[in-house]
Order: C-alpha cells, then sequence, then structure tokens
C-alpha cells in the first residue's frame, strides 16, 4: 500500500513533478532491459514471452565454449583501458596544464574523429595495414622489403580498440587533472617534494576523479565492441558481443542471445559496482 | 482465457484483429487507414530494392513515401515478420525456400493474383516458365512472389592464385588441402557457411543428417575455421582477394566478386564445382530471391503496383545493378531487357558462364537440421579463435 505523505497526498510535489520523467524512464530505458530478461528465461529459440520459462539458455552458456567470447572481451576491454590509462594521463597532463593556447587546438584534433563513423575509420586501418597498402605497399616498393602482414590478428585488433576508445579516456581523465590546483603540486615542490612524490601524492590521487570516469567509461564500451574484431580481426577473436549477434540473427535464438546479454550485463554490472564501492563518486566528484 | 498462449506475435495479430473490428464500426476511420496506406509502401529486402535509383521514379510517379530496410541473412528478415511485423511490411525479398517453405506455411505472406502477374514469367528466362516452382507455394496453386534476381553461390578465386580449371575440378576439397591454410577466407555469411562445410565435408547439406556425418562436419568445422585467415565482409573478402592477403575465400560467388569485378579485377572469379556430394553429383548452389506481399492487415495498395513496376526492363537492369552487388535478373530473357546490359556489366556478372554454373548448381534450399549444425559451427569458430 503507497505510504501517504505527510500533507495527505499519495505523492509529494516532487514526486508528481518527475512522475512524466518517470514513466518515460520506465518505458524507455526499463522495460526493454525487462523484456530482454524475460527472453532469456524463454526455451530456445521460441519467440514469445508467454512460455514456461527455463534456465535452459543459461545451462547452454555454462555448457558451452561461450567462456571464450567472455574472456576475449574482458581481456580485450581490460587491455585496452590499461593501455589508454598509459598513453592518456601524460597527453591529458600535457592538455591541463603545459600546451597553453595550442590546448584548444590539440582537443579538437582528437575530437575529430568521432565526426566519422567508427567503421569508416576501421576500414581505413585496413587500407593502412593490408598486403601492398600503405605500410606494407611503401615498404615494398621504398625499401625492397616485405615483411609478413600483420592485419586480421589480435594485435591489430588492441590497436583498433585503444585508436576508437582514445578520446573516452582522455577527455574525463584532462578534466580529472584540470581539477587539481597548481597551488597544490607548488606547495608540495616547496616543501621539498619529488617530481614522482608530487605525481604520486598530489597529482593522482586529486586527478582520480577524472581517472576513474574514464576507466570505466572506456571499460564498459570496450566490454561491447564488436566492429574491431569484425573488420580489423577478421574475426580471429569472438568477442561476446558477435555471439549475441549471432544468436539473434543467424541462429533466430533470441532468448539465448537474451541470456548472453544478460550474463554480459550482470559481470559488467558487478564489476563497476565494486569498483564504485571502492571509491565514493559523490565525493571524489565533489558533491559533498 | 485464452486458447493459445499469449506471443508477441499472436498479440500483434490480436491487436490488429481487434483494431479491424474496432475500425469497422466507424467507417470514417477504415477511410482515413486506408487513405493513408496508398501513399505508403514499406519494403524488407535484400540491398538493391532499398537504393535512391530503384525507389526514387516508383516515389515520383505515384507521390507515395517508400521506406526500404537492407539486411544481410535471411533468417532475421523472416524472424522480423515471426515477430510482428507482417502490420508493418508490404513487401519482403528473400531467398527462395524462405516464401515457399516457411512463410506462406506460417501464414506471413500473401498469395498474388496469377492472372496478372504470370505473364511476367514468360518473358524471363526459360527455367522461370510459369508455373515456376520456387514463385509457388508446395501445392503449386498459389502464387506467392516474384523472381527477379539470382546467381551461383560457392566460393571465389584470385585466378592469378588459383587457376579456374583448378578451383572447378577440385571443387570443395581446395578446403581440405592442408598446404591451403591461412591462404584463404570465409565470409560472414553463417547460414550460407553451413552448406559448404557440408560439401566439404562431403555430404549433401540439404537433408537430414546422421550422426556419422554431424560428425565430420564438427570436424571440418574446427578445421576450416582454425586454417581461416579472415572471416569477414564481402568487401574485406574482394579487399584481400585483390591485394593478395588471401588466395580464395567461401561463401561467394557472382553476388560477391561482381563488384571487385565491376571495377576491373577481372582475376576475382566466383566458381561453381565441376561436380560435388548433392543431388545428381552436383557441386554448386544457386539462390533465387522471390519477393511477396506481406500478410499484413492493411496492405499497401502500392505493393503490387512496385511488383509490376520491378518487372520493366530498364527497371530491372536498374535492379540489377543497384547498391553494390551486382546480379543477374531473371528478366535478362526478355530482349528488351538483355539489350540494357553493356559488356563490361556481362563480364562483371559473369554471364559467359552463368548457364553452365546454373547447371552444375542445386537450388537453395532450408537444411532441415540448421539449428543443430549452425551450433556446431559457431563453437567451431569461437574454438578457433582461442588458438
Amino acid at each position: 500500500m503507497a505510504a501517504l505523505h505527510e500533507n495527505g497526498k499519495i505523492l509529494s510535489q516532487g514526486a508528481c513533478n518527475a512522475l512524466p520523467v518517470m514513466i518515460f524512464m520506465a518505458l524507455g530505458f526499463a522495460a526493454p532491459l525487462l523484456a530482454v530478461i524475460a527472453y532469456s528465461f524463454m526455451p530456445p529459440r521460441s519467440f514469445g514471452l508467454t512460455h514456461t520459462p527455463t534456465l535452459a539458455n543459461y545451462a547452454d552458456i555454462f555448457t558451452s565454449n561461450s567462456y571464450i567470447s567472455f574472456g576475449w572481451s574482458m581481456l580485450f576491454a581490460a587491455l585496452t583501458v590499461c593501455i589508454l590509462a598509459v598513453i592518456c594521463y601524460p597527453i591529458a597532463y600535457g592538455l591541463a596544464c603545459l600546451f597553453g593556447r595550442w590546448s584548444p587546438i590539440l582537443t579538437l584534433l582528437f575530437t575529430i574523429p568521432l565526426f566519422v563513423s567508427e567503421n569508416v575509420r576501421l576500414y581505413g586501418w585496413i587500407l593502412f595495414f593490408i598486403k601492398n597498402g600503405v605500410l606494407l605497399g611503401t615498404l615494398k616498393s621504398w625499401f625492397g622489403i616485405e615483411p609478413e602482414s600483420i592485419l586480421f590478428t589480435p594485435g591489430v585488433v588492441l590497436l583498433g580498440m585503444v585508436y576508437v576508445y582514445l578520446p573516452f579516456m582522455l577527455f574525463p581523465m584532462t578534466l580529472g587533472v584540470s581539477m587539481v590546483p597548481n597551488e597544490t603540486r607548488e606547495a608540495a615542490r616547496d616543501l621539498g617534494a619529488s617530481r614522482f612524490q608530487v605525481f604520486r601524492e598530489v597529482d593522482l590521487p586529486l586527478s582520480m576523479p577524472g581517472i576513474m570516469i574514464g576507466l570505466l567509461l572506456t571499460f564498459v564500451l570496450a566490454v561491447g565492441a564488436i566492429a574491431e574484431a569484425k573488420v580489423l580481426g577478421g574475426q580471429t577473436i569472438i568477442p561476446i558481443t558477435h555471439d549475441i549477434e549471432i544468436a539473434f540473427t543467424y541462429a533466430q535464438n533470441w532468448p539465448l542471445g537474451a541470456a548472453l546479454a544478460v550474463l554480459l550485463m550482470l559481470v559488467v554490472g558487478t564489476l563497476v559496482m565494486l569498483v564504485l564501492k571502492r571509491f565514493d563518486l559523490d565525493a571524489i566528484l565533489g558533491r559533498r | 482465457m485464452l486458447k493459445t498462449p499469449l506471443s508477441r506475435r499472436n498479440f500483434m495479430q490480436r491487436s490488429t484483429a481487434f483494431a479491424a473490428a474496432m475500425a469497422a464500426g466507424a467507417k470514417f476511420t477504415t477511410t482515413a487507414a486506408h487513405a493513408a496506406r496508398e501513399k505508403e509502401l514499406n519494403i524488407l529486402c535484400w540491398e538493391g530494392y532499398n537504393s535512391a535509383q530503384v525507389l526514387d521514379p516508383f516515389r515520383q510517379s505515384k507521390g507515395a513515401t517508400v521506406k526500404a530496410e537492407s539486411l544481410t541473412n535471411d533468417p532475421t528478415m523472416v524472424n522480423r515478420l515471426r515477430a510482428g511485423e507482417t502490420k508493418i511490411w508490404d513487401l519482403i525479398n528473400v531467398n527462395n525456400p524462405w516464401a515457399r517453405k516457411i512463410m506462406a506455411p506460417e501464414g506471413l505472406i500473401k498469395p498474388l493474383d496469377r492472372t496478372a502477374f504470370e505473364p511476367y514469367f514468360d518473358k524471363m528466362m526459360p527455367a522461370f516458365k510459369a508455373p515456376y516452382k520456387w514463385a509457388m507455394d508446395e501445392k503449386g496453386e498459389q502464387l506467392i512472389g516474384m523472381a527477379q534476381r539470382f546467381g551461383p553461390y560457392c566460393f571465389v578465386v584470385n585466378t592469378d592464385k588459383v587457376s579456374r580449371k583448378t578451383a572447378e575440378d577440385q571443387g570443395w576439397n581446395l578446403w581440405n588441402d592442408p598446404a591451403n591454410e591461412k591462404k584463404y577466407g570465409v565470409l560472414e555469411s553463417d547460414d550460407w557457411n553451413v552448406f559448404n562445410l557440408c560439401c566439404i565435408a562431403g555430404f549433401d547439406p540439404f537433408k537430414v543428417h546422421t550422426d556419422d556425418e554431424v560428425a565430420k562436419f564438427t570436424e571440418t568445422a574446427k578445421r576450416v575455421f582454425k586454417g581461416a585467415k579472415v572471416v569477414g565482409d564481402i568487401a574485406t573478402m574482394n579487399q584481400s582477394l585483390v591485394s593478395g592477403e588471401i588466395d580464395f575465400h567461401m561463401t561467394g560467388g557472382t553476388y560477391s566478386a561482381s563488384p571487385a569485378r565491376a571495377d576491373g579485377a577481372a582475376n576475382i572469379r566466383g566458381i561453381t564445382p565441376n561436380s560435388g556430394p548433392m543431388e545428381g553429383g552436383k557441386g554448386g548452389i544457386v539462390w533465387i530471391e522471390i519477393t511477396s506481399p506481406v500478410n499484413n492487415p492493411e496492405l499497401s495498395p502500392l505493393a503490387t503496383e512496385f511488383l509490376h513496376y520491378v518487372q520493366d526492363p530498364k527497371v530491372a537492369h536498374t535492379v540489377a545493378f543497384a547498391e553494390g552487388t551486382f546480379n543477374p535478373v531473371a528478366q535478362m530473357g526478355n530482349k528488351a531487357c538483355f539489350e540494357l546490359f553493356s559488356k563490361e556489366e556481362l563480364d562483371a556478372i559473369q554471364w559467359d558462364s552463368l548457364e553452365e554454373e546454373v547447371a552444375r548448381s542445386v537450388e537453395y534450399d532450408i537444411v532441415p537440421d540448421y539449428d543443430k549444425l549452425l551450433d556446431i559451427m559457431t563453437a567451431a569458430k569461437k574454438e578457433a579463435s582461442a588458438g
């Protein structure tokens, strides 16, 4: 039974005002998720939602080799995040503290690729790496050497992921670094801290909000990546998103696809919650 | 209580029936609905029919809103209707067995007026003479769609690396030769890859398979995917063939090789094996697209008009060369249509060998144990990715 608000109404004025947004969120956000969850409990290769619920899809996943796809997705997302953290921090530091009036131009250069379709950019990399393409063709014609093509290998998939997700790590990180007051660094140096100590005890902890948001955002996006493995990797690795796509298309097995999607959401959600539990997002965002 | 369980599909059907009943009581509502659909047409199709070249003249002549969505495999398109989208689409264009063996029995498509449409078949190539098997329902009584594009579809070679004769003679055994490891690609066309793996394993795909055959299929799938250099789309396959990354790929044929050939790469050629494990010792498979009216409770009257429109020789030629992949059309049997094709266009679609390739092929069909074989193949692909 709904609790009465102190003024005698069922909902407070604030809740009433929020009701349209709540309904919109329920229909637009929660309903599709609930539908996916419901489908995951339907019998394999069925198309309705009124069959007797079953755990067959989950059993199928745990008895099949789906762990390979989960493993690839997690591994490549983790590697992408690690590589980007190392690459982006110095760039973010430069954009926030060193490059001065060049920073907006450099930021624009990092932003421009986002206006081009991801697939187009990945096909561009194919032309670069393919046999007799930009790289190998140039080496062959200029130096007469013909190294083996590295296209369609896991390494190129990783390169593609690092390239595609770089802005998603860089910009939150830049915001994080710019939140560190320069006076704090100067004070630390005045007190005799070395450059590494300033980095470890001032820059790193104080820019952690941006770093954390960059890490989480990049991981969540990278774990759902599919185009890099398909286009650059030639499916030498199969990410979990590919399994989901096959289940919904060629296999006509919506319940299996839904179960894979639910498991992916659970795994990613759990990891994100574990990280957020360790770091208080409200505190690092300065809300309290 | 409902006699049958409520599914998304029958929910839509019942909703439609309910809406129709409501509309029957209010004439103005009915009139408004029909008026709205008279200027609207929605087509679910393989690429080509969704191109501006094909649709714009029709839009302009009818003053209609024509929307077309292109997908790249038959099961997904049929799924969309099964999931309740019969209320959305007016025409569906899929490969031959799906109309006759799946959609017509499931009541997802409607028959056409035989007297209005059968005369077109008499102007098509001889193999399509009315009553054309794949355009008819299984009883052979109702016309369920119109034929247009078709083509043999097996594998593609770079003839500079593997000669046409070698490829045709060796056929599917190219994939059984260990020397070819990492020299080939696999098109991400998983339903066709099931057919091909059966052929490589040495048995007919279009029948129920024995346990021994399933075991052979499993072993073949693992080996073929492990030995593949790349699994990708048509653009990737053609680019890889032209650049020398790979020497040949499956699945492929006129449909996938024609863009590269049209671009001047005459050494890229779709191959139909001289022999194989299918009925009559045939080694190739040919697809034929069938376009059918959807069993939409408010089917647009433009659906049948569009089917008449695409039979026009000029439009049929446009369909053959629309949207990046180029294919022969049944209307090439009509001199007025055939003469619109230039020598370059005929070369692109391998007109020189089309007749003999079709003669060496069986027609695309449903694999009875497709689900099982696809699951095995998907698992094999994943296993290969694990190294």
